[in-house]
């Protein structure tokens, strides 16, 4: 059996904004169908991280590789790369003067180049998997935020990701609301989607994760196993976090 | 008073306005038409008064309004400003044939003018936003445009530039002919409309969210398509308040296009009261021909905001609830 390269590899990544460094040096690698989640207290560098990864900000040092190529490499096409790095976003960010289903369809005619009948079925398909088909034609205006965020998950998704990242997708949601996309999230680790995850579900974390790396001021301070982690952290630092978080709950 | 007296108080006045709005415009545009459909389709076929003849004849009003305003007795003084109105009315009725001709010049400038300056505003406030290092370019393009008088911008197209001269050897005469002065003039206006219309698209393109294009590059989208597909759609619904405004004035700017001798609206009004010097009629008729324009010119551009609306963007949800909550 031939060896393959983790999917997706982080070495020795930093980025400063100005003066200030948001990462020092961040090392990880995911394998296929792992779902890793990334915690930390604001302004640790999550969000940063996963935008370094599909290139929305560019790092200063270190490399990046997925399915073991150099992100960054000269013969890389950027918006080749973006396609197969999914991304959902804290702010949602639905297209405001498209439809649901045009949302989805947007990128697979304009990106993949699938002419519109074949771009509607895909997109209706994507819509039935988060639950949302009869929501088709609202807009993003007549739709809950759960149901926004699972449309932001089905256009991701429409693009055949080879990686899904999560960047905080129900901080910005009422706890009922966010129970929704949740068992959509839970659903795609079922179907073995390797997925990076900014959140601060714990119950998701706990339940879904293969692995949490906690991030404080631009450092992996620890990861490990659930587990490890939520039970016998080495670092006082973790274990005050988590504390701190399971207080919040 | 309760939001129920107060809300069928607004209904109600709204209804009013239109009422008076909208009957005003049927009766300008039927006016505009029958002239139109006179001169240029029945009198070429010998039907009718005949190409610039009155439909309505002047002249009976006008006897009228001279006796009355010559009038002397107990009533005189409410019976002769009232032949002076009348006077006035069959000077308006006179020469209205030939603002109605005008009319279509004026409408000509102003609609090229605000379509072709649309086609180069948008890339100059998408420049003027996200062109980097290019943005300066836009930027002095729109300063120099706005900050400079129209009519001066008009004179320098006319008499000063290449664009004359070209002109020049196109017409038989040499001096720049009001055909010529026509397309100058659309140049002028073009120019001049497409650096007010970027300000206010550049302001439209900046009140959409960052998180938009950001978005839409997630997706692999280039920055050029995410800002057509994406941000652009947005913005010109943003922008069609303002644009109205754009509009607005440019349809009562095109006015100086007399200046290169543009038989439009005022051009001809001028050129008739420099000779009968009756402007006070001339020139209130004039105005109302304006307001006509620019009630049109509203009237349209609230139907054209309320078919592209979408749910939620822009501001005519927020409007339209207001009246009707």
């Amino acid at each position: 059996m031939s060896h393959q390269p983790p999917l997706l590899e982080l070495r020795d990544v930093h980025k400063s904004f100005d003066n200030e460094e948001v990462l020092k040096g961040i090392d990880m690698s995911i394998e296929r169908g792992d779902v890793e989640v990334l915690v930390g207290p604001s302004g640790s560098g999550k969000s940063t991280l996963l935008r370094c990864i599909n290139r929305l900000t560019e790092i200063d040092r270190g490399q990046i590789l997925l399915d073991g190529e150099d992100v960054a490499g000269p013969d890389v096409d950027v918006n080749e790369l973006r396609q197969q790095v999914g991304m959902v976003f804290q702010d949602i960010n639905l297209f405001a003067h498209l439809t649901a289903r045009d949302n989805v369809t947007l990128g697979l005619r304009k990106v993949k180049g699938l002419d519109t009948e074949a771009a509607r079925a895909r997109a209706e398909d994507e819509l039935r998997r988060v639950g949302l088909a009869d929501q088709a034609d609202s807009y993003p205006a007549q739709l809950s935020g759960g149901q926004k965020q699972r449309v932001g998950i089905a256009r991701a998704l429409a693009m055949d990701p080879k990686l899904l990242m999560f960047d905080e997708p129900t901080s910005a949601l009422d706890p009922e609301l966010s129970s929704s996309v949740l068992e959509v999230m839970e659903e795609l680790v079922a179907e073995g989607m390797t997925m990076l995850v900014v959140t601060h579900e714990m119950r998701f974390a706990r339940g879904a994760a293969d692995r949490i790396s906690f991030l404080d001021n631009g450092r992996i301070v620890e990861r490990g196993p659930p587990a490890q982690l939520f039970e016998t952290p080495e670092h006082e630092r973790t274990r005050s976090f988590f504390e701190s978080i399971a207080s919040e709950a | 008073m309760d939001t129920d007296s107060v809300s069928r108080d607004t209904l109600h006045s709204a209804g009013i306005e239109q009422l008076v709005v909208g009957s005003g415009l049927i009766l300008f545009w039927g006016w505009l038409l029958a002239r139109w459909v006179n001169d240029w389709l029945l009198a070429p076929l010998g039907v009718g008064p005949g190409a610039g003849e009155h439909i309505i004849a002047p002249s009976a009003i006008a006897s009228v309004g001279s006796t009355l305003s010559g009038a002397s007795g107990p009533a005189s003084a409410l019976v002769n400003p009232l032949g002076g109105a009348l006077t006035g009315m069959a000077t308006a009725i006179e020469i209205a044939p030939s603002i109605a001709t005008a009319v279509v010049f004026t409408i000509a400038l102003t609609v090229a003018g605000m379509l072709l300056g649309l086609v180069l505003a948008v890339p100059l406030a998408v420049l003027r936003v996200y062109g980097g290092p290019f943005r300066w370019l836009a930027l002095a393009y729109t300063e120099l445009i706005r900050g400079t008088p129209l009519l001066a911008q008009l004179f320098v197209w006319y008499y000063g530039l290449p664009l004359a001269v070209w002109l020049q050897g196109v017409g038989p005469i040499g001096g720049a002919l009001p055909e010529q002065a026509f397309w100058i003039a659309i140049f002028g206006f073009t120019i001049n409309s497409s650096a007010y219309q970027a300000e206010y698209i550049r302001g439209a393109l900046e009140s959409v969210d960052t998180g938009q294009l950001t978005a839409a590059r997630a997706i692999g989208l280039s920055k050029l398509e995410g800002i057509r597909h994406v941000v652009l759609p947005q913005t010109l619904r943003y922008a069609v308040p303002a644009w109205t405004n754009e509009f607005v004035y440019l349809a009562k700017y095109s006015s100086l296009a007399a200046f290169l001798n543009v038989p439009e609206v005022y051009y001809q009004a001028e050129q008739i009261a420099s000779q009968t010097f009756a402007y006070t009629p001339i020139f209130g008729f004039v105005g109302l021909v304006y307001l006509g324009l620019v009630l049109s010119i509203t009237d349209g551009m609230r139907r054209v905001e309320r078919a592209i609306a979408i749910p939620g963007l822009g501001s005519l949800e927020g409007r339209e609830q207001g009246n009707t909550e």
